[in-house]
């Protein structure tokens, strides 16, 4: 235990170490956090996307947190219902049964430039008789719009973009853009000001109910943006995470511990299947790694399980077996094992208290190191259009982003978000799996 | 023990290395002279720190130095004041060489042995390759090594012919003092005895002085002229080869030769009960106090070197 | 002892080598080294024979696939329009088994493969099913040899440049052990965690996208210039960032390895020895700290050469780089597997090559492995 302690000051000595072990600290426990949180079932609904869960993002922006750098402001996208804060709601019953409920949302637009549409969502509960809707819209200079009227059903959304009236009202400007500006301003300068929408619902039964929904698409969204699909990117980074790190991990730890036990076959049997070892390994070095990975995602599956156990098989014959063969050598010739064989110790007793000790100083710091490299290896899968068909990962959206031409098109965000999380992971790792090595190998002494 | 002239004066030289654990003062303010064409053998425990002294006299130090002081004088001239390349082309093998400790280790293994004897004549007495290589091949025979082993490599060569040829290296450019680090300790003792007998010869013929620093004192008896004790860092006596071998003055000396069996003798050998103290923070006081079976009152502070008969003690029953 | 007695000095006798013995040890040990190498290389090409084709897999796929190809060809040509239901049958068909036959589909798979082993170990790569080279020819050995020159280009700059300037660089540092610049690398070295298509990406961005100076991808400009000065000149522009992110990934963690190398192989016992011997610096370096280090910086300098060939294909896709890793991955996108496995038969003959060659020359170059000895650590 004392020994442990020791080692561990040794290696909180480099600033590199303890930048890696933060990070990774920090990694896995958003993992757990993340994990808990948004439950595996939930995220892949979620990821799946479709229109009741994605209609009401905006397509394709950048994070909110983009306005924080910037003087000129990106419209933020609002989502208003009854009960929220700039909504009043007015009813008058008349004779006969008949409801009317004005919900008016109101909303300060201080910007310069436009949302992507504006959207009503309208549910409505009723037996025979459709409830019906109808929208007027009150600007700062004092117009007043009256976009569509209709019945609605049981649900209904009514994106203005979509309204052709509407659209010839405003001289056949698009809604989004010709609400906020002048009439007849070519230049489109934005009418900034508190902008009133009044929504007018009529139910003709008693107990039927309306309620209505008012989306604005603005140009930020989100802690992480959105993407073509409007999937809110923060999913993705967030399950990223567990998966970047289940995927590095259960494939380093795997390799790892799987050469070791080969190597200690060699060893301990030596001749024949030692050589047999090194014939393999030959084989495996032939064998293209990537292209024959490729292969098994085109041909076979895309699972990430599969792809995992193709990658774990194809990594444990490398020449990493010679390392551990030199140490594993080194111990069985080595005197203190004879000792202990002598004064009567038990095989457990060697092997837990002599050879894995002696192992781990070995294990540790390769295994750290190249959990980057599998990290970035399931990211390069996805990126060539491979990876798990249904797993939020980082590498899917990279790959997202660039079919979609992201970088021709100035959405940064959606690939640099992916990209910053994977370089952060990946030298975390590294620096840790660095530090490790230079603690414990010995040869590494005093350099 | 002061003889007309001095080849090497050596005066509060110091080396300290740092270490994670602290500052380890391995050659702690030593001094002493050697005489031309004189051996002296400097003896201690592991870790006395007299491999560190052999490398502070060559300027062989490591990246961690944490301080190098002191006068080396060479036939007067102080060597420590040279700067590297003086000191790489005044002093490296033309006045002092080596002989390293008989480890496979200490010859290059992909040159071959008789460039690395001819090496130095190349770089230090501008001659040729070809001349360079017959004064190696004259070594070779001066030392007894068969001479067309001029091309073999190190890993062809026993132990004993191996340590052969780095003497024969030592000696290629008749430099005036060689220094011998554990020249024997890696040998079996027929090979043991051979090299020393070696070395006696070569002092006989070609009048180098020698400094052989070891552990092994009874195989040393035989070429040593001086005798130099060193103990945590320090010297703690200097004297001559009879006194030192019949009644040695220093408490630690008389131990040491206690303990060397004697081949008609049925007296037990004697030991040292305890461990030398740490050089990273060495005691204050006499540091061979605590072991000292002699140890008295006064020993709590150091002692000083005196002078007596001729010879030089470190300790404060003679002071 | 063993001296020449008459000469006042001695002769250097030069060690005559015991010709006949040692010449058939090494052709004894060449050949089995051969043999060996040679089952390596045919196990490791009939398993990615066997991958390629899934097992029979991918046979399956192909055939639905042609059925359903042939099925609508059929339908839709307007000649075929008046033809009764039963002749529409027969001529599909007819097609269909055409089509198979000539992608031998309808051989059992044990014999295919076999067919292919043969051929591919003679370097008769066939033809591809469905890929074609610049020149329309399907000859999976012109379609290798067409991209293999861009590879080449890419990654052979790249790796040489890195080799030389990280095994000067590193040199240089390991005098300079502590130094700030010393630290510096050691502080970025993590850095070559990250790939270098991850690179790629960024220098996009940043040259590309944002600064445009730089282009997007591609070898060359379209419309590609006249004259040869201005086509070299397009492909050097083009060949900048895949280059620089290449080296720019592999360069920290490169230079830390041969530094911390060269730094183990200078606190030798027999450095030490050298310096006492008053050697100039210069000289210690080249003979006491390179010579010996050189069976690995060989070795080290074969697996560049192999790794030139492997190319990156990631690296070659975002940059649209028209090389061979971007062959595969389209041969794969397309099912084509004589392209695969061409490709990969290459590569299994380079291994093995370069792994025969490394013997011989570890042998030239440390004295302490003969040929045949069994001298590999």
């Amino acid at each position: 235990m004392k020994n442990f302690i020791s080692t561990f000051r040794e290696i909180l000595k480099y600033p590199s170490a303890i930048f890696g072990s933060l990070v990774v600290l920090a990694l896995v426990v958003a993992s757990i956090i993340v994990v808990v949180k948004i439950p595996y079932s939930e995220a892949i609904n979620i990821w799946r996307g479709g229109e009741e869960i994605v209609g009401k993002n905006p397509r394709t922006v950048p994070p909110i947190w983009y306005n924080w750098f910037r003087k000129d402001k990106l419209v933020v996208s609002l989502d208003m219902v009854e009960g929220d804060e700039g909504v009043t709601v007015e009813e008058t019953v008349t004779e006969g049964g008949t409801n009317i409920k004005t919900t008016t949302f109101e909303f300060d637009y201080q910007y310069n430039s436009f949302p992507q549409d504006l959207v009503f969502y309208f549910t409505s509960t009723y037996q025979d008789k459709q409830p019906f809707a109808s929208v007027k819209i009150f600007t700062p200079d004092e117009r007043e719009i009256k976009a569509g009227s209709f019945a609605i059903g049981t649900t209904h959304t009514y994106p203005l973009n979509q309204d052709d009236k509407l659209r010839k009202k405003l001289d056949g400007v698009v809604p989004n853009i010709g609400l906020f500006i002048q009439e007849g301003d070519e230049a489109q300068k934005v009418v900034q000001g508190v902008y009133k929408i009044q929504v007018e619902l009529i139910t003709f039964e008693k107990d039927s109910t309306a309620q209505a929904e008012f989306v604005m698409h603005g140009q930020v969204f989100g802690w992480a943006g959105t993407d073509h699909l409007r999937r809110d990117l923060t999913l993705p980074m967030l399950w990223g995470i567990p998966i970047a790190l289940a995927f590095g991990l259960i494939a380093a730890m795997g390799t790892s511990i799987l050469t070791m036990i080969i190597a200690a076959v060699g060893t301990w049997y030596g001749g024949f299947i030692d050589g047999l070892i090194q014939r393999i390994t030959e084989i495996n070095m032939v064998i293209p790694f990537l292209p024959i990975l490729i292969m098994i995602g085109t041909f076979y599956s895309r699972s990430i399980w599969v792809i995992l156990g193709a990658t774990v098989a194809l990594s444990i014959f490398t020449g990493a077996i010679k390392n551990y063969r030199a140490t594993f050598m080194q111990i069985k010739e080595s005197t203190y094992i004879e000792a202990a064989k002598a004064y009567g110790a038990k095989d457990n007793r060697i092997i837990f208290r002599y050879l894995v000790p002696r192992i781990i100083p070995l294990l540790l710091p390769g295994l750290v190191s190249s959990v980057p490299g599998f990290v970035f290896l399931e990211a390069s899968l996805a990126l060539l259009g491979l990876g798990d068909p249904v797993l939020p990962t980082w590498g899917k959206t990279i790959n997202e982003a660039y079919g979609n031409a992201a970088l021709y098109r100035g959405w940064y965000y959606w690939i640099l978000q992916p990209a910053a999380l994977l370089m952060i992971t990946g030298l975390g790792f590294a620096s840790l799996g660095f530090a490790l090595d230079r603690v414990f190998n010995p040869r590494l002494r005093g350099m | 023990m002061m003889a007309e002239k001095t080849l090497l004066q050596v005066k509060n030289l110091k080396l300290y290395f740092k270490t994670s654990r602290g500052l380890v003062q391995a050659v702690d303010d030593v001094d002493f002279t050697l005489a031309p064409n004189k051996a002296v053998v400097v003896v201690g425990e592991s870790g006395c720190g007299k491999s560190s002294m052999a490398k502070a006299l060559l300027r062989l130090l490591p990246r961690n130095v944490g301080e190098y002081s002191g006068k080396v004088l060479l036939n007067g001239v102080d060597t420590m004041a040279m700067d590297d390349e003086q000191y790489r082309t005044e002093v490296r093998w033309v006045k002092m060489s080596m002989v390293p400790q008989a480890a496979m280790n200490a010859l290059n293994p992909v040159m071959k042995v008789g460039d690395q004897v001819a090496e130095p004549m190349i770089v230090h007495n501008a001659v040729d390759k070809a001349a360079a290589l017959e004064q190696a091949a004259m070594m070779f025979q001066r030392v007894g090594v068969p001479v067309d082993f001029i091309n073999r490599y190190a890993f062809e060569l026993s132990g004993g012919m191996r340590q052969r040829v780095a003497i024969a290296m030592s000696l290629v450019t008749v430099p005036e003092l060689v220094i011998l680090d554990e020249p024997t300790s890696a040998l079996d003792v027929l090979t043991q005895a051979n090299i020393m007998n070696l070395l006696k010869r070569i002092k006989k013929e070609i009048a180098t002085s020698f400094i052989l620093i070891t552990h092994d004192i009874s195989t040393s008896s035989e070429l040593a002229d001086n005798v130099v004790v060193m103990y945590a860092g320090q010297i703690v006596e200097v004297s001559d080869n009879y006194r030192f071998f019949t009644k040695p003055l220093h408490p630690y000396s008389a131990k040491l030769m206690a303990s060397v069996p004697r081949l008609r003798s049925k007296v037990e050998p004697d030991f040292i009960t305890g461990q030398p103290p740490s050089l990273i923070n060495p005691p204050t006081g006499c540091r061979y106090a605590e072991r000292c079976h002699k140890r008295f009152d006064k020993c709590a502070e150091e002692p000083p070197t005196v002078s007596v008969d001729g010879h030089l003690v470190k300790c404060w029953l003679y002071a | 002892m063993g001296s020449v007695a008459e000469d006042v000095t001695p002769t250097v006798e030069k060690k005559k080598s015991s010709s006949n013995s040692t010449f058939t040890r090494v052709i004894k040990y060449s050949g089995f080294r051969l043999l060996s190498l040679f089952v390596t290389v045919v196990i490791g090409i009939y398993l990615t024979i066997m991958i390629a084709n899934m097992g029979g897999y991918v046979d399956q796929m192909m055939k639905a696939e042609i059925q359903e190809r042939i099925t609508m060809q059929i339908q839709m040509n307007p000649a075929f329009k008046n033809l009764d239901p039963a002749e529409k049958t027969r001529l599909t068909e007819e097609r269909i088994q055409n089509e198979i036959e000539r992608l031998d589909l309808d051989q059992p798979l044990a014999i295919r493969s076999a067919r292919f082993l043969k051929n591919a170990l003679t370097m008769n790569l066939g033809r591809a099913q469905h890929m074609t080279s610049d020149s329309g020819s399907r000859n999976v050995r012109l379609i290798i040899l067409e991209r293999l020159p861009y590879t080449l280009l890419l990654m052979g700059t790249s790796q040489l440049i890195l080799f030389f300037s990280t095994l000067f660089i590193a040199l240089a540092l390991s005098r300079k052990y502590g130094s700030f610049w010393d630290k510096v690398v050691i502080a970025l070295s993590p850095t070559s965690a990250i790939p270098a298509w991850f690179y790629g990406i960024f220098l996009i961005l940043i040259f590309a996208a944002i600064l445009r100076i730089l282009p997007f991808g591609g070898v060359i400009d379209a419309p590609v210039p006249d004259d040869f000065l201005g086509r070299a000149l397009s492909v050097l522009k083009h060949l900048i960032l895949p280059a620089s992110a290449w080296i720019i990934s592999t360069f920290p963690l490169s230079i830390y390895n041969w530094r911390t190398f060269f730094l183990i192989y200078s606190s030798e016992d027999y450095v030490d020895t050298a310096k006492a011997k008053g050697i100039p610096a210069r000289e210690i370096e080249r003979k006491y700290i390179l010579r010996p280090t050189l069976p690995t910086i060989i070795t080290s300098f074969a697996l560049l050469l192999i790794g030139v060939w492997t190319g990156a294909t990631i690296l070659e896709t975002v940059f649209n780089w028209p090389g061979l890793g971007r062959v595969i991955f389209k041969a794969i996108g397309l099912y084509d597997t004589p392209v695969i496995v061409g490709t990969t038969i290459i590569y299994a003959y380079l291994l093995a090559a370069t792994v025969f060659l490394l013997d011989f020359v570890y042998a030239l170059v440390d004295p302490r492995v003969k040929i045949g000895s069994g001298g590999k650590s």
